[in-house]
């Protein structure tokens, strides 16, 4: 597959298709980061609260990578964040959906079934037909996997006592249709053209089916109920229709929150009539 | 140890744990710590907010690194009062929660707009390094040993609060007017944020005498004015006429005391003012949802450290 | 039965690693640290700990302080009008000496 090397060069398809990829990739981290920052402050222990905070600041980082690249092919960022319309932004639900005060198993199992499905996206980037996002990819991993590991160790933990088993259950029955939009197209033949170009080299089929095959398992080890099962649908997993929620985020449809949360997070911004936003560190390399 | 020879020794660094040091010193280092780190908690949680509504993404990764340091500091600190054997973590946490806990007159007081950022993220932050400055030289070893830590990184936190004090104040007139509102309604607060002059601390002639404390409210204070008053004139801001502040001879400055409102100051001092009071019932209302993590962790925790009876068989 | 030793050099210091003994129980582990690593250099106070209870993570388990920019969160990265308080001064200073100290590996 060529590279795609010169964003000027780019034609109409190959622009939609990476403009497409890039804000897949880029809201869901802004997004899940926005949310990670309200455990500041407020999370079990001092440790734990440091700890969530860094993995919010590592994922704001990787989303200002993608945004970054975005900004090839003319963004900038006020135009990408503060001034989007929250419709247009092509973020997975399971990241805008608010955390209920003190649930923690909400926060530690929605970071597991991010950071999963996360592992499998950047592996189907490594070697992405345009070389800023395969350059990108190998410091997002080296961070990602303290994400996973994180996370693991806290859903273990938790599903070992009572009252956390219980929690864990109820945060997985609201999260994992959500959970799924992940897998969820933007567009069908953009998302085709994602695929044909060698940006990404899995279909979304193959990721969900993937992240199914691994989530699955782990989480019944952990004797949770899920809508799937490993022993019934026989080692093949696949995302049916009826296991989807009303709203997609892919496609621009998007819960209640999430516009509550633009609001939020756009505030200052509008209150002070800024027309652009202040960078402290140098641009990317 | 004698109270005594607490107080002939009394240098920096002087006493550990190790020592045995009288109930007095033990109690006083415990009041002072447990405030210090008791504020770092409340100064977070007032700007976590602003995580969220800073206006653009490094900003924001900024103001989550500043608060999550907060806490970093909050947890070096319980630490260190905790080693003093009076109190544990947890007790100084619900303390917090229940209202028993003090700390800092300035994070008693709502923090609603991005333009008051700079009054507690520059002179706040800008008045505790002062301080904390000093305290790199007190007698409890674990208390500076802390200090170390937080100074380190404390730099951070009063350049970038500077840094968005000087965008503020070379953007648009409006926001130039409105931080210098906001300035005018935080230096009284800011001021007193070292307390009452010396004649009139409750605390301060111990906590000096066996070296928990370096300088004096007074001697902080004008330390303060000298650093900051220029600074915030550089910056474009106007000193307000009340309090007064005279200008010494060797271009040094005093402020009158009379000047300040130090009936509200005591009230707070007390936890009774109301905003202050609504941010305190906040936290605890966040500490008790997730009361049911600690004491899933503390569970295992028994199990794995194998002092669990069933450990026995 | 190993532990692990720190020393502390003098009053108000840090304890830092510096070696280890084996020893059959904690208090004999104290008497032979303080002959083997207390005796030449200037010592305080040592702590013993089993090595048994030791964690460890390194570089290959994490990546220390991110492998993502994080200069927002250094002194170094902005910059102020006018002279800077002297503390102000003094932790910019730690922490370009520890940015740069990161950088060398």
């Amino acid at each position: 597959m060529a590279a795609l090397e010169n964003p000027a060069d780019l034609d109409e398809r190959e622009r939609e298709a990476l403009e497409t990829l890039l804000k897949r990739l880029a809201d869901d981290e802004f997004v899940l980061a926005e949310r990670y920052t309200e455990w500041q402050v407020r999370a079990p222990s001092l440790e734990s609260d440091l700890a969530l905070a860094n993995n919010a600041q590592d994922e704001l980082g990787h989303a200002r990578l993608w945004y970054d690249v975005l900004e090839d092919l003319g963004f900038e960022e006020q135009e990408l964040v503060y001034e989007r319309d929250p419709a247009d932004f092509r973020h997975a639900t399971l990241v805008e959906l608010p955390f209920e005060e003190g649930d923690w198993a909400d926060a530690v199992l929605r970071s597991y079934l991010y950071d999963a499905a996360e592992e499998l996206r950047l592996e189907a980037l490594e070697d992405s037909s345009y070389p800023k996002i395969a350059d990108r990819v190998g410091k997002i991993q080296s961070e990602e996997a303290y994400h996973l590991e994180h996370a693991q160790n806290w859903v273990e933990r938790l599903a070992d006592g009572e009252e956390g088993h219980q929690r864990l259950q109820d945060a997985l029955d609201r999260l994992f249709p959500h959970a799924l939009t992940l897998f969820e197209p933007v567009d069908p033949d953009v998302e085709t053209d994602i695929v044909d170009l060698g940006l990404r080299d899995a279909t979304l089929e193959e990721l969900g089916e993937e992240w199914l095959s691994i989530v699955v398992p782990y989480l019944e080890s952990l004797e949770l109920e899920l809508p799937v099962s490993s022993q019934v649908d026989d080692d093949t997993f696949e995302i049916t229709e009826e296991m989807l929620p009303e709203k997609r985020g892919r496609d621009g449809s998007h819960t209640d929150a999430w516009a509550d949360l633009h609001d939020e997070l756009t505030h200052t911004y509008r209150d002070l009539g800024r027309s652009e936003t202040t960078k402290i560190m140098e641009k990317p390399e | 140890m004698d109270l005594n020879t607490v107080k002939e020794r009394a240098g920096p660094r002087e006493f550990s744990p190790a020592d045995d040091l009288p109930r007095e010193y033990r109690e006083a280092a415990t009041r002072m710590i447990e405030f210090h780190a008791n504020s770092e908690i409340m100064g977070a949680y007032l700007e976590r907010p602003f995580i969220r509504q800073a206006p653009s993404i490094d900003r924001k990764l900024a103001f989550s690194a500043k608060v999550q340091d907060e806490i970093g500091h909050g947890q070096l600190l319980y630490r260190a009062a905790e080693s003093l054997g009076v109190k544990t973590r947890e007790e100084m946490l619900d303390d917090l929660a229940n209202g028993d806990g003090k700390f800092l007159n300035c994070f008693h007081y709502p923090l609603k707009s991005w333009v008051e950022i700079p009054m507690i993220s520059f002179f706040v932050d800008g008045a505790a390094m002062r301080r904390q400055a000093t305290l790199r030289r007190t007698s409890w070893e674990p208390y500076a040993h802390a200090m170390d830590k937080v100074c380190f990184e404390e730099g951070f936190h009063v350049k970038h609060g500077e840094d968005i004090l000087k965008e503020l104040m070379t953007g648009s007139r409006a926001e130039q007017q409105r931080t210098q509102e906001a300035f005018e309604e935080w230096w009284p607060r800011i001021i007193q944020f070292f307390g009452p002059t010396d004649d009139k601390s409750t605390h301060h002639d111990f906590a000096a005498s066996v070296g928990l404390k370096q300088q004096s409210n007074d001697e902080l204070r004008d330390a303060f004015l000298d650093q900051y008053i220029p600074k915030a004139r550089k910056h474009g801001l106007e000193i307000p006429d009340e309090p007064r502040i005279r200008e010494r001879d060797d271009g040094t400055y005093a402020v009158e005391e009379g000047d300040l409102d130090w009936d509200e100051f005591f009230t707070i001092a007390k936890n009774d003012y109301e905003p202050g009071l609504g941010q305190i019932n906040g936290r605890k209302q966040a500490q008790e949802a997730v009361q049911w993590v600690r004491e899933t962790i503390e569970d295992d925790a028994t199990t794995a450290g194998g002092h669990a009876p069933q450990a026995a068989d | 039965m190993i532990w692990e030793v720190f020393r502390q050099e003098k009053t108000g210091g840090y304890h830092t690693h510096c070696g280890n003994v084996h020893a059959p129980d904690r208090e004999m582990a104290k008497q032979f640290a303080a002959i083997q690593h207390g005796r030449r250099k200037p010592t305080n106070s040592l702590w013993v700990v089993p090595r048994e209870e030791v964690g460890e993570i390194d570089s290959e388990d994490v990546v220390f302080g991110g492998a993502t920019d994080r200069s927002y969160r250094w002194a170094t990265a902005y910059n102020t009008t006018g002279e800077d308080a002297r503390e102000v001064v003094e932790s910019e200073d730690e922490q370009a000496t520890a940015e740069r100290q990161r950088g060398d590996d």
